[in-house]
């Protein structure tokens, strides 16, 4: 079988190893060029399904500020990121708002929770 | 309100013009915020933090994105996450914090002048100074693009805050001229929020911003990166209509007939920090001239005794954690200085970036604390390459030097103990 060439750049942490990745019918042969072993894992990941935490905002009333920052708690596929922010513009927020709130759950059918990433006290 | 409840004494509120502490801290960003944690837990009894916003926690509260204190807590922190942090750990400190407080200046005696809607102007009279007021935005006016003034261009920093904390997308068509995180974290940004970003320009042949921002703010949503081109004109009179972007050529001039026009109604711009140097410079501090920040030894300390400086006041860092260190550095060393802890020592040599560095960090070094240094490579080598560090022959490989990564080594003291001439540190291809 052919032996595929494939570029990575890891974005597990900030270093963003290059890597360069051998491939034979799907499998890995090898990787060069990283500086940790989080690297496989990454790689699998991206070649299955390629997972982000996804950060954005979503509208609070009742605050100091306009907006609420939130997260998911665990990476979700890339692909239902415009779903997903879709999803959160169509909810109700009142302060107050503590950290790690859930904001929603099972956001785009991902199983991840959205979750607050600030306090937010009512104003 | 302006003060914050806690760890409040009465006698400051019956001075309201001059008081005394041991260390006063300005800026309450991460820089801010782990120096006056540290001041505290290092044994200075009156720490103050006063801070011109009416919360703490500086830049980290527009930057939503994750990728904060993968080192420092071996999490995976948004910026507000990690500010929480920080702000839940001082709360546990007498640290008095003043907020809605500018401080327009500090004197080399280490006097610092403040003003609030509720004290008036006041003084503070401390012991120990650390300067934390962090960086700014280069903006138009000092990249000096042709053409009419139209409303819609902003600076990247500047639509992170609106889209962020106050709620308002700036334009629907985007382009973005730089490609410095803030640029790329923001391309990102206003795609998930329905703008479309025609594309990053940046002038140089390299990026600016991290490797790990241009895969998962620009690949991740099919938005192009042009290198060596940048924007030559500006069109539209009450808003932006369009930009007309070029090539460069290796001096950066706009190639003849690349030129191309992109409508849209917003441009961003990501084209560099400089450190906040205002009150460094009222206080007599030197500046370094690479930096722009206060010429500062490893304590932190700056050319002026007393007053310390770190974070991105002191030269502009790619991480929080490297900026937290800096800020755990000034703290307890101001902490040290207050304590009478710092006698004449072996006086100090000089930190000299030599080939193919652009900044060292920091520049210099005072026999008091092991080194860490700071280096930030002046051109991309994509080759293996050695960093050393003369005259201590210590040699450091690595597999490539980016401007965009600055690298960051510890050098042990008893390394150090006999060094007499300055401390060299170059970049060579192996
Ligand atoms: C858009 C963006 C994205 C980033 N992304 C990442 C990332 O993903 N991962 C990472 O590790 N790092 C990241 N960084 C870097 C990191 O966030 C910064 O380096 C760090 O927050 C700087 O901290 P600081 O305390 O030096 O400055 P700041 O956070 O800027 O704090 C300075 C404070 O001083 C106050 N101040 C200034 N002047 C005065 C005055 N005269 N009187 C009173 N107060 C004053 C300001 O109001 C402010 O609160 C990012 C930075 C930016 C801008």
């Amino acid at each position: 079988m052919n032996v595929e060439k494939r570029h990575f750049t890891c974005v597990t942490c900030p270093v963003g190893c290059e890597v360069d990745v051998e491939l034979r019918g799907g499998n890995i042969v090898s990787i060069k060029g990283n500086r940790c072993e989080k690297i496989k894992e990454f790689v699998v990941q991206e070649l299955k399904e390629p997972m982000r935490v996804l950060t954005t905002t979503v509208r609070i009333e009742g605050a100091k500020w306009a907006m609420l920052p939130v997260r998911s708690d665990k990476p979700i596929p890339k692909r239902l990121f415009l779903q997903a922010v879709g999803e959160l513009a169509n909810i109700d927020l009142k302060a107050p708002v503590h950290i790690s709130d859930v904001i929603i759950k099972d956001i785009a059918g991902s199983g991840a929770n959205i979750v607050a990433t600030r306090t937010m006290e009512r104003s | 309100m302006v003060r914050q409840a806690h760890h409040e004494r009465d006698y400051i509120l019956n001075l309201g013009m001059r008081m005394q502490a041991d260390v006063t801290v300005i800026g309450s960003g991460p820089a801010g915020l782990v120096a006056a944690i540290e001041a505290s837990r290092s044994g200075a009894k009156d720490v103050i933090l006063l801070e011109r916003e009416e919360e703490l926690g500086g830049i980290l509260k527009q930057c939503i994105h994750n990728g904060f204190g993968l080192e420092q807590f071996k999490k995976d922190y948004t910026g507000p996450e990690y500010a929480e942090r920080l702000i839940d750990e001082i709360r546990k400190t007498e640290v008095r914090c003043f907020l809605n407080t500018m401080v327009t200046g500090v004197s080399a005696n280490r006097t610092v002048t403040a003003v609030n809607s509720e004290d008036g102007v006041f003084q503070v009279e401390a012991k120990s100074v650390v300067l934390a007021m962090g960086c700014r935005e280069r903006a138009r006016g000092s990249i000096n693009i042709p053409g009419t003034r139209p409303a819609g261009v902003l600076t990247a920093g500047t639509a992170q805050r609106l889209v962020n904390i106050e709620g308002f997308l700036p334009g629907k068509e985007v382009v973005i001229l730089g490609s410095g995180d803030i640029g790329l974290i923001m391309a990102r940004r206003l795609t998930l929020e329905g703008a479309r970003v025609r594309g990053v320009y940046e002038i140089m042949n390299y990026p600016g911003g991290l490797k790990r921002n241009i895969v998962q703010c620009l690949n991740d949503f099919n938005i192009p990166l042009y290198l060596s081109h940048t924007v030559t004109e500006i069109q539209g009179r009450e808003r932006v209509e369009g930009v007309v972007v070029s090539q460069v050529d290796e001096k950066m001039q706009p190639i003849q007939g690349s030129e191309k026009f992109l409508q849209c109604d917003t441009l961003l711009l990501s084209v560099g920090l400089i450190p906040e140097n205002e009150l460094s410079k009222g206080a007599g501090v030197e500046l370094s001239r690479a930096t722009n920040g206060p010429v500062t030894a490893e304590t932190m300390e700056t050319s002026v005794p007393g007053i310390f400086s770190c974070g991105n006041v002191s030269t502009v860092f790619d991480l929080v954690d490297y900026v937290a260190q800096t800020g755990m550095s000034a703290g307890r060393n101001a902490a040290r200085f207050v304590a009478g802890d710092w006698k004449e020592n072996g006086g100090s040599v000089e930190v000299l970036a030599g080939e193919n560095v652009r900044v060292v960090f920091p520049q210099r070094y005072c026999f008091r604390d092991e080194l860490t240094l700071y280096v930030r490579p002046a051109k991309p080598i994509e080759k293996p390459v050695t960093l050393s560090i003369a005259p201590i022959e210590m040699n450091i490989k690595r597999l490539y030097a980016r401007p965009n990564e600055m690298i960051r080594l510890k050098v042990d003291r008893k390394k150090l103990e006999k060094v007499t001439e300055p401390i060299q540190v170059s970049i060579k291809e192996r």
